[in-house]
């Protein structure tokens, strides 16, 4: 039976399409009716829908007849391209045999399709380039071919060709995945061993556990054991993943899908653990997922201080639909106790923010995200350092490092000016580059990974018409100019606005924050003045004027209520506000700090 | 002591700043509307335990688009079902486009004795932007008639903050104002309200309002006024001679009970305050259906009753009384309010004397901001 499986992943670059192939395949296998069709129908969070792209990978369990006249069960898993969350594919790739790699027909190769591409073969995969939009006018299918060839070393005899707006070529991609992946391996007569690849929590069955089952078989009424907490639950429910949950008897080796044992302790589920069976376990865990690094660091603060709890369980669970979030206990003079987390970048960071508020319905604060830094004080000691609340004092500093990356840049020719302008704005050093083909140029650069968080993507997409594409990889710590930026409030630092930049930056930085801060601040019945510092020297200022008139005219017998909902409302949103001394700042202020200047 | 609030939903034309409920063509509506309003009133008065009237308001719209036979019967309709204290208030409103001489001694014989007038402005460029339908000549001869017909307590409505005006023409408008020596005069900030035609000219840029400078400065020209002519503010917007303050209203800031008929009308008896459709002709229908027009409800809990207690009553300048707060809600504002209160007084935009709490003259101008920590 494992034979008529096949485990596979769609891996690309943002945009070129994973989704809407998966929907042409998902069609194609009858899956869902014309009328409970949606366009990118995997994407099924509300944030995933409004922005458009993909940010949890999403299992779908396929039932395929192939030219063969067999049944097949294609285990597709439909993963983001966004670079912040490659950990979502490389954790998905572990439950696959092979993977679908997709090249939009008019944009070519780009950063993420090479760094997903050396995830699968990380991964030993078996690859299947396929090239996707071949409707568009723009399209270039013999050039990307060509690509894949040249830049890829990939096999062009294996490429497909596909629209997958139109469908056209989705049965041959089908076949193709029947034939030219291997099923997987495994025994399902040894003991369990079932791979945690992600989970979900469902307030009346607990924690949804995905799994793909290397060895052995489980079932409902079996006691199940996490390795590494030795845990054990009895299972309620095993299944597939298909558009909803389909409950089976059992599960076995080489199947992807679901196990619900009623786990309502939120942290014992951690995906990268091995499951076994309680009675009859398997001698060694499966070797899970690397560690993930993060990248930036933020405080989330509840507006409302008696929310805190609530915070810490909506974190707990979003932790364990999100294995890359990372959170500790904070506390900030103004905005009282909050968590210190952990991102793998800006656009991670939104999510998680958005998601909080939305599934969660908490409204946050978030203080300015900041990169890791090493400190080398005078006493010989080492001090890692992300928060500003946490610099040391200067006095004591010997020297300070940064962390530096290494950037790839994809670009057609043309743009190298402009590309290679940016990279020396934001202090880049080293660049080299090579041409993989003729036109089109591979460019690398060394840069401070705090000068790329906050807009470096967006810039270079905007310098390069939405041309270019960037990956990067961690290299080292380089010493760094580094200083606190503070910004004042009526004479008070607000610690959660504080943040830590490069001396260079520095003003441009505290002036945007005092112009930010100015606009999103709502007059008051007294002047504010807004400064930025570092150290005690002033170095940026603006004021908020004085509200010197704020009256409602008329009020008979026939206006109360609705004067008073007014009023009420009013009341509503100050309460929203946090007090800094005297001044009411509103979330958005928070927020705006953490906008880009440009 | 009770009050009545009765509402005329016509007018001969809309003003384009109006969102009150009014309407204009609907003279078709007039005796039809009129004979439910006396329904709605008679099906009140059976209820009972009403006692007499202390303050009738007739108000509006534009109450005076009624003859002045149709408004005295009214009035007749009123007293005959509820009764009338001896030093009862009635108030009309009344739009100077749209009365006689004949019509105001009438009125003044049947009973009407305060005069609410709807100037508005007494510069013609600015009744013309605001759409009123009326000169500023007719407004003053629409005034001295009303003192020929004997009226004593006339009330004037004005507004500042309006498209092009100035602190100077604002100064104009007040001397006219006060040269018709009305005992009383409402001074309204002009508000922008959602959908108005109003609203639409000054999101196009077609006109532009006054900034907060040249609203302060018409604010300090209302002051100035005021010390020169002995009318003193004794409301947000009222300002009136020693004993001429408006009753009615009053009773409104005190959040005390009224009952009230017509179209849109709101009552306000044991703490439900009840609201009537709008429509004048679902009004008239449902009357006529021998039910009630009321369309939305309202009761507040005590706290929050009392908080809106407190609200109402700061817009007046004498403010709210402690000790009648609390034998009416049983709640003690200093307590209730602690460390708002103190940072409210401390900015002295509070004051509390021994018994009563009242907005300062520095707060004023901010009262919502007030308003907004304690409703
Ligand atoms: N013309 C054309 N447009 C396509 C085709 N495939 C996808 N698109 C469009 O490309 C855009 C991105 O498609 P998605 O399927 O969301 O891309 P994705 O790879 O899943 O994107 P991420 O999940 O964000 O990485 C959408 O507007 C699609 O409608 C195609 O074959 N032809
Ligand atoms: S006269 Fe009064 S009620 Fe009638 S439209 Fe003008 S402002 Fe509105
Ligand atoms: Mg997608």
């Amino acid at each position: 039976m494992m034979n008529n499986i096949r485990n596979f992943s769609i891996i690309a670059h943002i945009d070129h399409g994973k989704s809407t192939l998966a929907d042409r395949m998902i069609q194609h296998c009858n899956l869902v009716s014309d009328r409970e069709f949606k366009d990118q129908i995997l994407d099924s969070m509300a944030i995933e829908r409004e922005r458009g792209i993909t940010i949890k990978s999403q299992t779908i369990c396929l039932p395929f007849t192939a030219k063969d006249g067999k049944l097949y069960t294609l285990n597709l898993i439909d993963t983001p391209g966004h670079v912040d969350f490659s950990y979502e594919v490389s954790r998905a790739l572990t439950s696959c045999e092979g993977a679908l790699l997709l090249i939009d027909a008019a944009q070519g190769v780009e950063a993420q399709t090479l760094a997903n591409l050396y995830l699968a073969m990380d991964n030993d995969l078996e690859i299947i380039p396929v090239i996707n939009k071949i409707d568009l006018p723009s399209a270039e299918p013999e050039t990307v071919a060509l690509q894949i060839d040249e830049d890829l070393g990939l096999d062009s005899e294996l490429v497909q060709f596909c629209s997958a707006k139109t469908g056209k070529g989705v049965t041959e991609i089908l076949e193709a995945i029947v034939q030219l992946l291997p099923p997987p391996e495994g025994d399902p007569a040894s003991q369990l061993q079932a791979l945690i690849f992600d989970a979900d929590y469902d307030p009346f069955r607990g924690t949804i556990i995905s799994i793909r089952v290397i060895n052995g078989t489980v079932k409902p009424r079996d006691i199940i054991r996490f390795m590494s907490n030795g845990r054990e639950y009895k299972v309620e429910e095993v299944g597939l993943f298909k558009l909803s949950r389909e409950p089976q008897k059992q599960l076995s080796a080489g199947q992807v899908g679901y196990i619900l044992a009623g786990i309502k302790t939120v942290e014992d589920t951690r995906p990268g653990d091995t499951i076994t069976l309680k009675d009859d376990p398997c001698s060694e865990p499966l070797a899970g997922f690397k560690k993930v690094q993060q990248v930036v660091f933020s405080s989330i603060y509840p507006i409302a201080t008696d929310e805190y709890e609530d915070l810490a369980a909506a974190l707990e669970k979003l932790k364990l639909n999100d294995a890359a979030l990372t959170f500790e206990k904070d506390s900030s003079v103004a905005l009282g106790f909050g968590f210190r987390c952990g991102f793998l970048g800006l656009l991670h960071l939104e999510v998680i923010q958005e998601r909080l508020e939305r599934e969660f319905d908490i409204a946050l604060i978030l203080t300015v995200p900041s990169v890791q830094y090493t400190f080398l004080l005078a006493d010989g000691t080492e001090k890692k350092v992300d928060n500003p609340a946490h610099f040391p004092d200067p006095s004591h500093i010997d020297r300070i490092e940064e962390p530096f990356i290494k950037a790839t840049i994809l670009i057609p020719e043309r743009y190298m000016g402009v590309v290679m302008t940016l990279c020396m704005d934001r202090r880049g050093e080293n660049t080299n580059f090579h041409y993989p083909m003729p036109g089109r140029i591979e460019f690398q650069c060394e840069l401070p990974l705090a000068e790329v968080i906050y807009d470096f993507y967006d810039r270079l997409k905007s310098v390069t018409q939405g041309y270019g594409s960037f990956d990067y990889e961690m290299i080292d710590y380089r010493k760094s100019d580094l200083v606190k930026l503070d910004i004042l409030v009526n004479g008070e630092i607000v610690d959660a606005l504080s943040q830590l930049v490069h001396r260079n930056n520095a003003r441009a930085r505290g002036l945007h924050a005092c112009e930010m801060l100015k606009e999103e601040i709502p007059r008051q019945m007294f002047k504010i003045a807004i400064q930025a510092a570092i150290g005690g020297t002033i170095i940026g200022r603006t004021n908020v004027s004085a509200m010197r008139k704020d009256v409602t005219a008329k009020c008979y017998g026939g206006d109360i209520t609705r004067k008073r909902k007014l009023l009420e409302k009013q009341k509503a949103g100050k309460k929203r506000m946090k007090t800094v001394g005297n001044v009411d700042i509103p979330q958005n202020a928070f927020l705006s700090v953490l906008k880009s200047d440009q | 002591m009770a009050s009545l609030y009765l509402h005329i939903p016509f007018c001969k034309t809309k003003c384009c700043y109006c969102d009150f409920n009014s309407s204009a063509g609907k003279e078709a509506l007039y005796e039809p509307y009129l004979a439910a309003l006396e329904r709605e009133i008679a099906g009140m008065a059976i209820e009972g335990n009403r006692g007499a009237l202390a303050t009738l308001f007739i108000g509006g719209g534009t109450p005076t688009v009624l003859t002045s036979a149709q408004l005295v019967h009214l009035i007749k309709q009123v007293e005959g079902l509820f009764g009338f204290t001896g030093d009862i208030e009635i108030t009309l409103e009344a739009n100077p486009g749209t009365v006689r001489e004949s019509d105001l001694i009438a009125l003044r014989e049947g009973g009407v004795n305060r005069l609410s007038f709807g100037v508005q402005s007494f510069n013609d460029q600015e009744l013309c932007i605001l759409g009123r339908c009326h000169t500023c000549r007719e407004a003053e001869q629409a005034v001295r008639a009303a003192h020929q017909a004997g009226f004593k307590n006339i009330n004037l409505d004005l507004m500042y903050g309006l498209p092009g005006q100035d602190g100077d023409s604002w100064q104009r408008s007040l001397d006219t104002a006060i040269s018709l020596t009305p005992k009383h005069l409402s001074l309204y900030q002009l508000t922008i309200e959602p959908a108005t035609p109003l609203e639409g000219y000054i999101d196009t840029g077609n006109l532009s309002l006054p900034d907060e400078d040249e609203i302060l400065e018409m604010d300090a020209v209302t002051d100035q006024f005021c010390q020169e002519t002995g009318m003193k503010k004794y409301e947000i917007s009222n300002y009136a001679e020693l004993g001429f303050e408006c009753r009615h209203n009053i009773n409104y800031w005190r959040n005390r009970e009224y009952f009230a008929a017509g179209a849109g009308s709101v009552s306000y008896l044991k703490g439900v305050r009840d609201k009537r459709v709008a429509d004048p002709a679902q009004y008239i229908d449902l009357i006529n259906r021998g039910g009630s027009a009321v369309v939305e409800s309202e009761e507040l809990s005590q706290e929050a009753s009392f908080r809106e207690t407190v609200v109402m009553g700061l817009r007046m300048t004498q403010g709210v009384s402690l000790r009648e707060l609390y034998d009416r809600y049983t709640i003690d504002l200093k307590e209730h309010y602690g460390d708002t209160l103190s940072r409210l007084i401390g900015l002295l935009l509070l004051r509390l004397t021994e018994d009563r709490l009242h907005i300062t003259e520095k707060g004023f101008p901010l009262a919502n901001r007030i308003m907004a920590e304690l409703v």
